[in-house]
């Protein structure tokens, strides 16, 4: 009876988790160095936590960033924003670690955990903000920004940026005129597990914005994210491919990306039209939405009609 | 006294014991003997209530044995089987205090302390009590479980028997370790209280050390009684197809058998 | 005459004192400082019931609990650890063996994914009973399978088996839930599966307390049974066990320990497969004595385990399943390496 079986279901268990430590670790290592951050404004007397990216990014553009003492480990945009502490991942939270940057508010947009950790901090009744508007398409990031303004007093810069978006994006929407075609575009974020693409859909929000763009997503689907073969990849034979950094950067160069399976026998392989995204560019709306747009218009279409 | 009566054992469509039924007395070496497949270990098993699902009645101090909790039967009947090991490494001692579990609750008393030394002693393993059991010998192994097994039924109990199974114990011992074994058994049955029941396999083992013979061939009982009456020319011819050579010692009361 | 009894009271009076010092030091240390005035100024607080600033209900309410959590969580793993090892006879079996973490991870996971959908909703509990439930369902699912049809009885054996075979099938579960998942609920089921303290409250904290304290009391009476079965299932019946009962017991122990523990904290592995090993390795196995010793250095390991997670990063944290797997895997393989068991 003492046969070898339960190391084999032990390890089992283990090669499960090893996908996510795996995760893990590539999160850590992405976000190494910010772990150790100094927290440089101990005397400010009001001192903001605020863990979502799109909220940081619009905080930043404000300019009301200067009561902004720590971060989530997933907001990335501005640069500066990398020398704020870091409270960790903002599915993993822990409740002493946020109130240890010594918060007056913390700001969030419900995408947050683990739940018990938000139910400690409403029972501490530490103060927390989460603004109305989902900011989930062009007028409601503009609402966001409106309502963020009034929040931190900035109004003025508010109106100014909203005004910048609307700018923007009447451009981009006048330049479409010069990209009569529609290529068919697929995004894949986080590089590959097992040559499994987690790939953007038409229904998120990087969908939304290459349909500005003047493209086509190759992927149907409600989800925002969705883990596909290569097979589907290889079926759905797209004009361009997008990358977004932390996969493209996990590989060496172009060449290895266009030897991907699936990637490989794609147009967009063929002709050269793979390139490199940001990812805080793609998963969410914010001030540089318009010129994000005017880019990936760019982007898509190049070596077009070789 | 132990009493089985009518013992049928069926597994499918074979009939490993067919109404069997023979009784034991206390103070003798009772062995059960018989060719392969006689039903020998079936019925040592039956016996021992290791196999529940037979016809017939078990009966130990008259008491029936379906009448008894597991932990009633472990306080005046242990069985000592062959190639015993332990999952994980114990001490010597510990595992000779095993023989004490039916008796205590938690922590063992003084009094199943002083058992454990003094089946050490009379076994003399003693002096390897700290040792770890897993790295004994196989014949040190046995003595062992030789004593765990005694310090169960250590101590009489007033007006009851005590029960001594034994399921061919002696396989894989050096000649050695046999005799040793079966000379202390018989300074054990010095206790007139004792019930002991065996199965050999050696039939020269069983004509010299024993004192009953329960004779089995084909799940059928031949002969019981002494041995001297059991242990004839013609039961030994017809069940092991063999013609015996015996030497029978009335005086010492032994028996040597040598086949042709 | 010699005293044949077990000469390990100093060992666990020892690790009875290093599991308190553990214990203190995980009350005092972690992401905010808190001074010995603190803590005794919260406790004189509590017992007069006067009002306590943000400090000390920081200290009160999240770091008590939790480091509560730590000791309680790590005794019942570690116990849960020494049942199955003793049941199963094999030093190799962890607690999850016979589908109790996976079936609750698979229930965590169907919260995380259908909760918003599901009617069924208990607040704040439904997390920790969709992971009760899971793991009490999955392991009821092995000991039914694992049942002989003729006999009624079950071996080790088809029970270790039928574990490997619902194992599989509840963790690919949880796969295919992640794999439907939108993308922030595959990240709940991730970080849920990788086990955090940071949740503990005071509720789940007696909760956990109680079951482990009742569930060790009643482990340790099994103890003799338990000894008597690592020479074989006959042999422990001829020394008076009643194997039926035991096993339906030990599993039922098992269960609790593992379903609650893991409701309220996520799966934690190797606590249950190191701490009954590396005390086997100094004091040999002896079940009454691996059982209190487990539960003190489980407390003692998942405590440190603990402290790591929230002192290496923080303010952010790291999932404290990693910090025992990291710990565990080295100790787990230099022991396979040991062939201390011959297996």
């Amino acid at each position: 009876m003492l046969e070898p079986q339960p190391l084999a279901s032990f390890f089992k268990h283990y090669e499960m988790k090893k996908l996510s430590i795996v995760l893990l670790a590539s999160l850590i290592t992405m976000g190494c160095g910010r772990f150790s951050n100094k927290d440089e404004k101990q005397a400010n007397e009001q001192r903001i936590v605020c863990l979502a990216k799109q909220y940081n990014e619009i905080i930043f553009a404000l300019g009301a960033e200067e009561n902004l003492v720590a971060v989530d480990l997933s907001s990335t945009y501005p640069p500066e924003i990398k020398e704020l502490p870091t409270v960790g991942y903002h599915r993993a939270l822990s409740t002493e670690g946020i109130l240890s940057t010594k918060p007056t508010i913390i700001i969030h947009d419900n995408n947050v955990g683990p739940e018990q950790v938000m139910q400690q901090m409403e029972k501490l009744e530490i103060p927390m903000k989460v603004f109305d508007a989902p900011g989930n398409d062009i007028p409601s990031t503009k609402d966001l920004i409106t309502e963020m303004g009034a929040y931190f007093g900035k109004e003025e810069k508010a109106v100014a940026i909203n005004a910048k978006i609307d700018k923007e994006m009447a451009l981009a929407m006048e330049n479409l005129k010069d990209y009569p075609s529609r290529p068919k575009v697929v995004i894949i974020h986080y590089g590959r597990a097992s040559n499994i693409y987690l790939t953007m859909t038409s229904g998120s929000n990087a969908g939304k914005m290459i349909e500005w763009a003047g493209g086509e997503m190759a992927i149907d689907g409600e989800r925002g994210m969705m883990q596909l073969s290569a097979e589907i990849i290889a079926k759905s034979n797209p004009d361009v491919i997008l990358l977004t950094d932390f996969g493209y950067d996990r590989l060496n160069g172009m060449q290895e990306v266009k030897n991907l399976p699936g990637v490989s026998t794609t147009k967009a392989a063929q002709n050269n039209r793979i390139f490199r995204v940001e990812e805080h560019d793609m998963v969410y709306f914010g001030p540089r939405t318009g010129e994000i747009v005017m880019n990936l218009q760019e982007l898509i279409h190049k070596n077009e009609g070789l | 006294m132990l009493e089985a009566k009518n013992i049928t054992v069926r597994i499918g469509q074979k009939t490993l014991l067919d109404n069997v039924s023979v009784s034991f007395e206390p103070g003798k070496l009772n062995l059960i003997i018989g060719p392969n497949g006689a039903g020998k270990s079936t019925l040592i098993k039956v016996i021992s209530q290791q196999l529940r699902k037979h016809e017939g009645e078990v009966f130990y101090n008259s008491e029936n044995v379906h009448s008894l909790s597991e932990r009633k039967m472990a306080q005046m009947r242990a069985v000592l089987s062959q190639n015993i090991d332990l999952a994980f490494p114990l001490k010597v001692w510990e595992v000779v205090m095993m023989g004490r579990y039916p008796h205590f609750v938690e922590t063992p008393r003084q009094i199943d302390q002083q058992a454990v030394e003094e089946a050490m002693e009379f076994f003399n393993i003693i002096e390897m009590a700290e040792r770890n059991y897993l790295t004994l010998s196989g014949g040190e192994k046995q003595r062992v479980h030789f004593a765990r097994v005694l310090t169960q039924i250590w101590y009489p109990k007033e007006g009851h028997n005590r029960f001594l199974l034994l399921d061919e114990p002696l396989t894989f011992l050096d000649v050695k370790y046999q005799f040793q074994f079966m000379h202390k058994l018989q300074e054990l049955l010095e206790n007139k209280d004792l019930v002991v029941i065996g199965v050999v396999h050696d039939l020269n083992l069983a004509a010299r050390f024993g004192d009953m013979i329960c004779l089995l061939d084909k799940g059928q009982l031949l002969a019981s009684g002494p041995k001297l009456e059991v242990l004839s020319e013609d039961n030994i011819r017809s069940v092991f197809q063999l013609e015996p050579i015996l030497y029978r010692n009335r005086v010492k009361d032994t028996v040597h058998l040598f086949f042709e | 005459m010699k005293a044949f009894n077990n000469q390990n009271k100093a060992w666990l009076m020892t690790m009875l004192v290093l599991m308190v010092v553990t214990f203190v030091f995980s009350m005092k240390l972690g992401a905010i400082t808190i001074t010995w005035e603190e803590i005794q100024s919260t406790l004189s607080k509590w017992m007069s019931g006067q009002e306590m600033n943000l400090q000390e209900r920081i200290f009160f309410q999240i770091r008590l609990p939790r480091a509560l959590a730590g000791v309680f969580v790590g005794a019942s793993l570690a116990v849960a650890g020494v049942l199955m090892q003793a049941l199963f006879r094999n030093p190799i079996v962890e607690p999850g063996l016979i589908g109790t973490s996976s079936g609750a991870a698979f229930g965590a996971s169907l919260y995380f994914v259908l909760g918003a959908v599901m009617e069924f909703n208990a607040g704040e509990w439904t997390l920790p009973l969709a992971a009760c439930l899971g793991g009490t369902l999955s392991t009821v699912l092995v000991f039914l399978l694992a049942q002989n049809r003729s006999s009624g009885k079950s071996s080790v054996v088809a029970l270790l088996l039928t574990g490997i075979a619902i194992n599989a099938l509840f963790l690919s579960g949880v796969g295919l839930l992640s794999y439907l998942a939108r993308d922030p609920q595959a990240r709940s089921i991730i970080f849920w599966n990788l086990g955090t303290l940071s949740g503990a409250n005071w509720i789940s904290i007696s909760i956990i307390g109680a079951i482990t304290l009742i569930c060790l009391l009643v482990a340790l009476r099994y103890a003799k049974p338990l000894n008597a079965l690592m020479m074989g299932e006959d042999e422990a019946v001829f020394l008076g066990v009643n194997l039926k009962k035991l096993q339906i017991i030990i599993i039922a122990l098992n269960v609790l320990l593992v379903a609650v523990a893991t409701a309220f904290v996520g799966v934690i592995s190797f606590v249950g497969l190191v701490v009954p090993h590396l005390l086997r390795l100094m004091k040999g196995s002896d079940n009454r004595f691996l059982l209190l010793g487990s539960a003190l250095l489980g407390a003692i390991m998942l405590s440190l385990s603990d402290l790591a997670s929230r002192l290496l990063l923080a303010p952010a944290e790291l999932p404290i399943g990693i910090v025992t797997s990291l710990v565990g895997v080295p100790v787990f393989i230099a022991l396979l390496r040991k062939k201390q068991y011959f297996f």
